[in-house]
């Protein structure tokens, strides 16, 4: 099963906006996705999930895929989270 | 045709306006435990719930951002993702295939997600918990098959309601509220504090407004009067305009008061201050003519930061809050919060009954570097302003229990003033009387009191074992009570045989009767919501203290209960609205 350690640089961390946009971009692939941070585990899909994660900028996430284009799905997440998930790097939203 | 109802009158004004009925919230301790059909079709009646909450809040998101912008509108979208939420399905759907009910796997459901939000010390988790209720009374309603129409109103309207709760109104946005009707209540029940403050009328007991009132008709409401007309007659609109255009007028006249000094009648001096909660209060304050600030509630520089505000910071708001009051007494509580409100700096254990936890001085003794914080600000504060032309400093501890609590917060006080090499001459220190042990021990606590001020609220709901934010009870207990009344009265004289002065700061001194009673009580000092302040003056510049005296006197002798002691008082001081 793939999985890849990256590190938050948005300044929101995975809440609000960010949070959001996570779990629909892992929505739309067909493969089971989740996110772990401190020895929790949930569902990457779930925004209230990834909520209660409580995942703020400079947090390590772990991110493992299992099912279809695995590999695929964990590059292209994996590259959301580098680019910001639609934030600039401690500044504000990205438009 | 038009439908009159008469009720009490609980807030002056007049005024027309589309009707606003307020939907009741759902019971969520009644709902049914077992589903009624199969888990099958249990769990088809729960996803349908889901989506249909989903496609109203996207509609309410799209319609919110077109009248009040993309901000607001978002805040739905996130309620939406919320009713979407695949995991909150999966858990909902397999309570439901176990045979629980769809309403309970719901509330089931979005507790466990609550929780987990809520045990996080971020304050934007914790505000999204309210989000996630809001999500959930929704979903629960469309199971019930209520109305989940109207949450708040699209125009500016008189919102009508069996009974209004805090938090019910905190979805209002108050700009919209023209007039408050309610079905039930007391002219000191919320509804009534609120529409005070609001400065709008407010009508409460008004048997069969719920019944009369259809969707968006007018309702015309004389606050004064206690009346209510459901879809008025052209000629009844327009004398509801002119009844508005006197009450504006009434305004105008006590504005003339303003500078005037609040005292009876005959004389006796009764300081009528305002409660301040924020820097933006103070010129409306002053405007209403308030003379200094019996209450300002410093929680506002510590609810919703990060970080707890530096001494420097509080330093300077304290200075400003006491040049706002130039010649005036100005009663800073010390911080009063409670697990309620979890503030990120103050770690703690979740509480079952935040009311009756670490809150107030106790959590002040108990987290000294936050207090010592505070009261050196307020001493610092006090020196920034000598020699200006800037209110008095008075601090007042909330929650004082027992005369040992005083005690030590006192030696706090001296040991910042030590260090900061000044002296406490000329500072006022007080207790803040709102639990029944600091009542009954009042005599106790005056030896080293320089003031007391009665909070009725919170001491309302301690003697009358009522959640005050529990629509439910709400209309057990009431400062009118003649048991009470006789409680106030032998605080007074605790206080004034120590020679302490003692004020009321709870919502109830804003309401003219019962300010009445208060001064006849022996009550020196009035502190209340500004918009309060001009009537109140008015009132008991008509009466003579010993008017005041008999008045309650009697109410106190004759009166079996809240409603026959108002009755009473009314009678004798002529305060009725009406």
């Amino acid at each position: 099963m793939p999985e890849a350690r990256v590190t938050l640089r948005n300044p929101t961390g995975l809440h609000a906006r960010p949070a959001k946009i996570f779990a629909k971009a892992a929505a739309t692939f067909p493969a089971d996705v989740a996110v772990e941070k401190d020895g929790r585990r949930v569902n990457a899909k779930s925004t209230l999930s990834l909520l209660t994660l409580d995942c703020h900028q400079g947090d390590e996430i772990l991110i493992s895929v299992e099912g279809d284009d695995a590999d695929e799905t964990l590059a292209e997440l994996v590259a959301l989270v580098e680019a910001g998930i639609g934030e600039h790097e401690g500044g504000g939203a990205a438009t | 045709m038009s439908t009159r109802l008469s009720g009490r009158a609980a807030a002056p004004g007049a005024d027309v306006a589309p009707a606003f009925v307020l939907a009741p919230q759902p019971v969520l301790t009644k709902l049914p435990e077992v589903a009624s059909g199969a888990p099958e079709e249990e769990a088809t009646r729960l996803l349908g719930a889901l989506q249909r909450a989903e496609a109203e809040l996207r509609e309410l998101a799209e319609r919110v951002a077109e009248s009040a912008g993309e901000e607001e509108g978002e805040i739905f979208e996130a309620h939406a993702e919320f009713a979407a939420d695949p995991e909150l399905a999966r858990l909902t759907e397999e309570a439901v295939r176990a045979g629980t009910s769809a309403e309970r796997a719901v509330v089931g459901a979005f507790e466990t997600f609550r929780e987990l939000l809520v045990a996080s010390a971020s304050e934007y988790l914790a505000a999204r918990a309210a989000d996630l209720d809001d999500v959930r009374d929704r979903v629960v309603k469309i199971l019930l098959g209520m109305s989940t129409g109207g949450d708040r109103p699209e125009q500016r309207s008189v919102v009508v309601a069996h009974e209004l709760t805090p938090s019910e109104t905190a979805s209002i946005p108050v700009e919209l509220i023209a007039a408050i009707v309610t079905e039930t209540g007391s002219p000191t029940s919320h509804a009534a504090i609120l529409a005070r403050a609001l400065g709008v009328p407010a009508v409460v007991a008004c048997d069969g407004v719920l019944a009369a009132t259809r969707v968006s008709v007018d309702i015309a409401v004389d606050g004064r009067a206690g009346e209510v007309t459901v879809d008025p007659s052209p000629d009844e609109r327009a004398a509801i305009v002119r009844r508005h255009e006197q009450e504006e007028r009434r305004r105008q006249d006590l504005g003339a008061l303003r500078d005037e000094p609040g005292r009876t009648a005959d004389g006796h001096p009764v300081e009528l201050a305002a409660n301040i909660g924020s820097i933006d209060h103070i010129p409306a304050a002053v405007e209403a003519g308030g003379q200094g600030s019996g209450l300002v509630r410093t929680e506002f520089l510590f609810i919703g930061r990060v970080t707890a505000p530096t001494v420097e910071e509080q330093t300077k708001v304290y200075a400003e809050i006491l040049r706002g009051f130039p010649g005036h007494r100005v009663v800073f509580r010390t911080m009063d919060v409670g697990a309620d409100k979890p503030l990120p700096f103050v770690e703690r254990d979740p509480e079952e009954n935040p009311a009756l936890g670490l809150r107030g001085i106790r959590l002040s003794l108990r987290r000294p570097d936050l207090f010592r914080d505070q009261l050196r600000a307020l001493v610092r504060a006090r020196g920034d302003v000598d020699g200006e032309d800037a209110g008095r400093l008075a601090i007042m501890f909330p929650l004082v229990a027992t005369a040992g609590e005083l005690e030590a917060a006192r030696r706090v006080l001296r040991s910042v003033a030590e260090e900061e090499g000044v002296g406490l001459e000329g500072v006022e220190v007080g207790v803040m009387i709102e639990v029944p042990s600091g009542a009954l021990g009042a005599a106790r606590l005056a030896r080293s009191a320089d003031f007391f001020s009665i909070g009725t609220n919170d001491l309302i709901q301690y003697l009358f074992a009522v959640d005050r934010l529990n629509g439910a009870v709400a209309d057990i207990g009431d400062v009118l009570e003649p048991d009470v009344l006789e409680l106030i009265r032998s605080v007074v004289e605790a206080g004034h045989a120590n020679d302490a002065w003692v004020g009321v700061c709870g919502e109830a001194a804003g309401d003219p009767t019962v300010a009445g009673a208060l001064v006849g009580l022996g009550v020196d000092e009035l502190s209340m919501t500004k918009v309060a302040i001009p009537e109140v003056k008015d009132a008991l510049r008509r009466l003579t203290r010993d008017e005041c005296r008999e008045a309650v006197q009697a109410a106190i002798a004759g009166a079996a209960d809240a409603v026959g002691s108002r009755a009473l008082l009314e009678e004798r001081l002529g305060t009725s609205l009406g």
